[in-house]
């Protein structure tokens, strides 16, 4: 099964930025940082060497501005998926200025070719600093004429472009995944196969070429935009300055205020019952959120360890939950506790709505579904039952043993999200893992594994 | 297999679609661009006081001058007109925290390609009396060129054209 491109947005995105880094050291190599050299250099690379030289430069174009899409679409997703609330806000708030700076990026490199579309950067650049109250001499002093320009220049945006920019760019990938858990760095392999594919069959059918070379005594005109990197320029042309600014600036601090803007839930915070904590870590390491430590035991039971939940990271999945080995309704405490539990939907009511789910019915099946995943509630028969969690890595192995064993269910299905799209990241793997006996707490070898169904697919 | 293959088609189209288009231009066919770039050190409000002997005996060794000027410095007054029409007409304070360095001033302008009459007059001493600089221009513009005045420091010059003064 091959998942959906729409899974590894970011990671894509990054693969793109390799791309982009293992191109860009190539055509650096023929790339001459000065005001007669830079033009003439590139013009060189692409027409001379456009076998390995032109397909590089196409694909450095591409694939930097496939990052870009990427990053747009996940954005878009994320807010479809309120994936930016709660405890996300942190990695949200990171992801806003790593757009820039991948914007940023792209325009430095856009302006090193020093052609028609660099002199319409430079110039557009420079008269949008200069509306800041914040310059003396006027940055357009510097690109009035052809012998206004010096080959510093070249040097500096080389810098900015080869050096500057990507430390910056590593440093706000790295804030930006600190707090996810398990990060997924790489897209799968045929996905990156598919996506350097393309990206190269594109560089071959259009390969990215320069403008003319800049002339500051003309105004360049037909230029070919990015319109991934470039769009400011042209709302720079036909607005204004201020405007332009408050659009960015607005923009920014509206995408990054959307965690506190409303709707806003609060979620439900998972809780410690030291009495069925073993301090096993089981939780801990299941947690997709990193809001779980296993800190010293504070209540002086033979344990060494106990968990901690850290309230501003927990987004209330419950899947910490599952991955307790206390969490067997097999238990005969009453209320049933675990050793960590959401208030919201406790160990106990979960066990209550699979016995109750069974007065007066014979057969049939219990579904068990997840609040992001396939809809479970409708299509049941007379016999059937729907429970949903809020996140099916909620549901602790030992419960499908005891909703067979005593719940007399004739079969359950264990119904989540399409997989490898899990809202709470990792439900549905650690859920497969379980049944599978690859990850504690696992599912009881006697348990029939014919009487029991997975199901994955998304709400519609 | 072949979902995840048409997305990653799909996103490529666009990707090699706006890379490159829609094509845009700032100018339309026809038009020029005229940019006057001012830097100029104007007068200073206030004359230089020449220093008697004495006051100059006075100062420690390595400090003394002829004269204490006070640093800050008149405003400069720009009129610009094209074809006998004011396009410009500005009052540029210098820069730095005690008004005592150059006024700078960047503007940019669409015109019309063709002959143009560019009139240019500078003043820059504390009661706002005279011109520095007071000259007359007549200007070629090709569609698409992009005309430089650069004012400053007692000239006006032309730069990436030829002109008639």
């Amino acid at each position: 099964m091959t998942v959906s491109p729409l899974r590894h947005l970011g990671a894509l995105a990054i693969y793109c930025f390799w791309i982009a880094l293992v191109s860009g050291v190539y055509l650096f190599i023929f790339y001459e940082t000065s005001l007669a050299g830079a033009w003439a250099s590139v013009e060189r690379l692409t027409q001379d060497q456009w076998f390995a030289g032109g397909v590089m430069r196409s694909l450095h174009r591409y694939a930097s501005a496939a990052a870009v899409l990427l990053i747009v679409v996940h954005v878009i997703v994320e807010i479809l998926k309120g994936h930016y609330k709660g405890p996300r806000w942190f990695s949200w708030v990171t992801g806003v200025p790593l757009v820039w700076i991948v914007v940023v990026f792209g325009i430095s490199g856009y302006w090193m070719v020093w052609d028609e579309l660099a002199q319409y950067i430079a110039v557009s650049t420079a008269r949008l600093f200069d509306s800041l109250p914040v310059f003396t001499d006027p940055m357009s002093r510097n690109f009035l004429t052809n012998e206004s320009v010096s080959d510093r220049f070249f040097t500096l945006i080389a810098f900015i472009h080869l050096v500057g920019l990507p430390i910056i760019l590593v440093l706000g990938l790295w804030f930006h995944l600190l707090r996810v858990r398990l990060p997924r760095i790489n897209p799968p392999r045929v996905q990156m196969a598919m996506c350097l594919g393309l990206l190269t069959v594109l560089s071959f059918v259009e390969p990215a070429v320069s403008h003319g070379v800049a002339d500051l005594a003309r105004v360049p005109t037909e230029m070919r935009i990015d319109w991934f990197y470039l769009a400011v320029y042209p709302l720079l042309s036909e607005t204004s300055a201020g405007f332009t600014w408050a659009v960015v600036v607005g923009g920014t601090f509206l995408l990054a205020a959307l965690p506190w803007l409303p709707p806003r839930k609060a979620p439900s915070v998972a809780q410690v019952h030291l009495a069925d904590c073993t301090g096993c870590g089981y939780c801990a390491d299941d947690c997709p959120y990193g809001a779980i430590d296993m800190v010293q035991r504070t209540d002086g039971r033979n344990f060494e360890m106990e968990a901690q939940v850290a309230a501003d990271l927990c987004v209330g999945c419950g899947i910490c939950t599952g991955s307790c080995p206390s969490s067997s309704l097999f238990r005969r405490v009453e209320p049933l506790t675990t050793g960590i539990e959401m208030p919201i939907f406790t160990i106990d009511r979960l066990k209550t709505m699979i016995l109750d789910g069974r007065r007066g019915r014979r057969g049939g099946s219990l579904v068990v579904g997840c609040e992001h995943g396939v809809e479970v509630g409708t299509g049941l028969g007379k016999d059937d039952r729907a429970i949903v969690l809020p996140c099916i890595g909620m549901l602790p192995p030992a419960a499908i043993d005891y909703a067979l064993k005593v719940g007399g269910y004739g079969g359950i299905v264990v119904a989540g999200c399409a997989q490898d799209g899990c809202y709470h990241r990792f439900g549905d793997i650690w859920t497969i893992d379980r049944i599978a006996r690859r990850r504690p707490p696992m599912l009881r070898e006697r348990v029939p594994r014919e009487r029991l169904r997975l199901l994955w697919g998304r709400k519609p | 297999m072949i979902r995840a293959a048409s997305i990653f088609l799909l996103g490529t189209v666009i990707v090699g679609v706006f890379t490159q288009w829609p094509v845009y231009s700032p100018l339309l066919p026809g038009q020029a661009q005229l940019t006057l770039s001012l830097a100029h050190l104007a007068e200073r409000l206030e004359p230089c006081q020449p220093l008697s002997a004495e006051e100059i005996a006075a100062l420690p060794p390595n400090m003394r001058v002829a004269e204490r000027c006070e640093r800050a410095r008149a405003p400069t007054r720009v009129l610009l007109s094209l074809g006998g029409e004011p396009i410009l007409e500005a009052e540029v304070q210098a820069v730095g925290l005690h008004r005592d360095g150059r006024a700078y001033l960047h503007r940019v302008w669409t015109v019309p390609a063709g002959r143009h009459e560019l009139v240019l007059q500078l003043a820059d001493s504390a009661d706002g009396s005279g011109h520095v600089i007071s000259e007359a221009f007549v200007i070629h513009l090709e569609s698409g060129s992009n005309a430089v005045l650069r004012v400053g420091d007692g000239a006006a010059t032309l730069a990436n054209l030829e002109s008639s003064p």
